[in-house]
């Protein structure tokens, strides 16, 4: 078997007639920094959700660390998971969302002590502590104990990235994390996802900031309906795209 | 209008605080039924397990689209048919419960969906399985937004109890009955019997915005 951390082959997903993602192959090998890039409804959420499995692809398999996310293969036929193993497996993707989706219900301390208590079965005391030095990376100590409500879009997601880290995943998903964000809250957020890429965790980012994108990635996907159309190193993207939809593309969301 | 007839209202005093004493206890054990019943069958019917899904769909159709009052004498006389030789008491509870839970599933089913998707999604992205999610997630934040509409609910389940007087059980509603008959002051009685309503149902309400302010 391959390396890979990731491997996609050939995954679609329908809604309806319409193909959403078309056969889509992808490898990602640890360590590596996928920024993905493209325009609204390409399919970018869609495929990190087919990944994670939050959504079911149509066709096409998804392994990650060499372990099918559908199912297992019995006598050549794929012998689909029930919900709790498709749960035990997804524990080592992590995802970031772009609405952050923090538990309202929930102090920041406890938004990352959850999964750790509820999941992994670790004691109330020692997940509280966990959790404590998860937000610290994410310089969030000083909240711990506010409810999503009393935090700002940025501190919501620096939050949302310790909750997800806290689950010690071998991957993270990150859809758009400072799309909903006031400008001047985009920098400390990408700030956290840049000091995680430092520490070496594999992951793949949808996002719009570009010069974010450049600095951080060490390999850029630009998807357009449905299918990735470039992938390739930060720099020539950057500078001598190959597709004319790539080029469009970069002279229009380097003019805005 | 002739003169209201004072006398008869402190006549029947005792015999009113009977009944409504039962009215008390019988609906008390159906709230307490109907609301386990309700909350639990509101969860199945956003899990996965698609036969339970389906029985409990069938019977809150059953439950919305007949008469209580069939229903109590349903329950009345299937109970034993099928083995339960209950008292009128605990027939009346039964039929109540049964009532009640499925509009209180619907209550439940209602606020578990009432929740945003991304909490959902977000909590199974941590690994957490569907009913994870729906318990720790999902119920404590709908708490609030349900508890309105089940206070109406129980409320209403009061106000039914009137009706387990045609299964001879000497509730509140009964137990004026019985004295009209002895003293044929219809107009009397029944107004009492509103105003006792009015009191227990006041005393719930009340109790219901206390724990909807603790909740909040
Ligand atoms: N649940 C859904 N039902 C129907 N269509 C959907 C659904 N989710 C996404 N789509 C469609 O799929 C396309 C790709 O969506 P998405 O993956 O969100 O794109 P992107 O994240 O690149 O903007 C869009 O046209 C969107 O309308
Ligand atoms: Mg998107």
């Amino acid at each position: 078997m391959t390396e890979s951390l990731l491997q996609v082959s050939g995954l679609s997903k329908f809604f309806g007639e319409v193909p959403v993602l078309d056969r889509i192959d992808l490898s990602v090998q640890p360590g590596e920094i996928v920024m993905i890039v493209g325009p609204s409804g390409a399919g970018k959420s869609t495929l990190l959700r087919c990944i994670n499995r939050i959504e079911h692809p149509s066709e096409g398999t998804v392994l990650i660390e060499n372990v099918n996310m559908a199912g297992e293969m019995r006598n050549g036929k794929l012998v689909p998971d029930s919900s709790v193993t498709t749960a035990r497996k997804r524990r080592r993707v992590g995802m970031v969302f772009q609405r952050f989706n923090l538990f309202g219900h929930l102090s920041a301390v406890d938004n990352v002590a959850i999964g750790l208590k509820r999941v992994l079965g670790v004691k109330s005391a020692e997940a509280k502590a966990r959790a404590d030095k998860e937000l610290a990376r994410v310089r969030m100590s000083p909240h711990a104990a506010k409810r999503p409500s009393q935090l700002s879009g940025g501190q919501q997601q620096r939050v949302a990235i310790a909750r997800a880290m806290a689950m010690q995943p071998t991957l993270m998903l990150f859809d758009e994390p400072t799309s909903a964000l006031d400008p001047e809250l985009v920098g400390e957020v990408l700030e956290v996802i840049r000091s995680l890429a430092q520490d070496g965790m594999t992951m793949l980012v949808v996002t719009h900031e570009m010069q974010f994108a450049r600095d951080v990635g060490t390999r850029i996907l630009f998807m357009d309906a449905g299918r990735i159309v470039e992938d390739t190193s930060p720099e020539t993207f950057f500078t001598n795209p190959s597709h004319s939809r790539a080029r469009e593309f970069l002279q229009r969301s380097l003019r805005a | 209008m002739r003169g209201f007839d004072w006398a008869v209202i402190w006549y029947a005093v005792p015999y009113m605080l009977q009944g409504a004493l039962v009215t008390i206890e019988i609906s008390l054990c159906a709230m307490v039924v109907a609301t386990l019943v309700g909350v639990v069958f509101g969860l199945i019917s956003v899990s996965d397990f698609k036969p339970a899904r389906a029985a409990i769909r069938a019977y809150v159709y059953f439950v919305r689209g007949t008469p209580t009052l069939v229903q109590v004498f349903l329950v009345y006389f299937a109970l034993p048919r099928i083995g339960f030789e209950l008292s009128a008491f605990w027939s009346g509870v039964v039929a109540l419960a049964f009532n009640s839970a499925g509009f209180i599933s619907e209550i439940v089913r209602g606020g578990l969906q009432s929740i945003d998707v991304g909490q959902t999604e977000a909590a199974l992205a941590i690994g957490m399985t569907n009913r994870q999610s729906t318990m720790f997630i999902l119920l404590p934040q709908s708490l609030r937004r349900i508890t309105p509409p089940l206070t109406n609910e129980l409320i209403s389940l009061v106000k039914s109890s009137s009706l387990l007087s045609v299964i001879s059980i000497a509730e509140l509603t009964r137990s004026a009955q019985v004295i009209i008959a002895q003293t044929f002051t219809p107009f009397e009685l029944y107004a009492a019997l509103a105003v006792y309503y009015l009191v227990i149902i006041s005393a719930l309400s009340w109790l219901s915005e206390y724990i909807e302010k603790r909740l909040a």
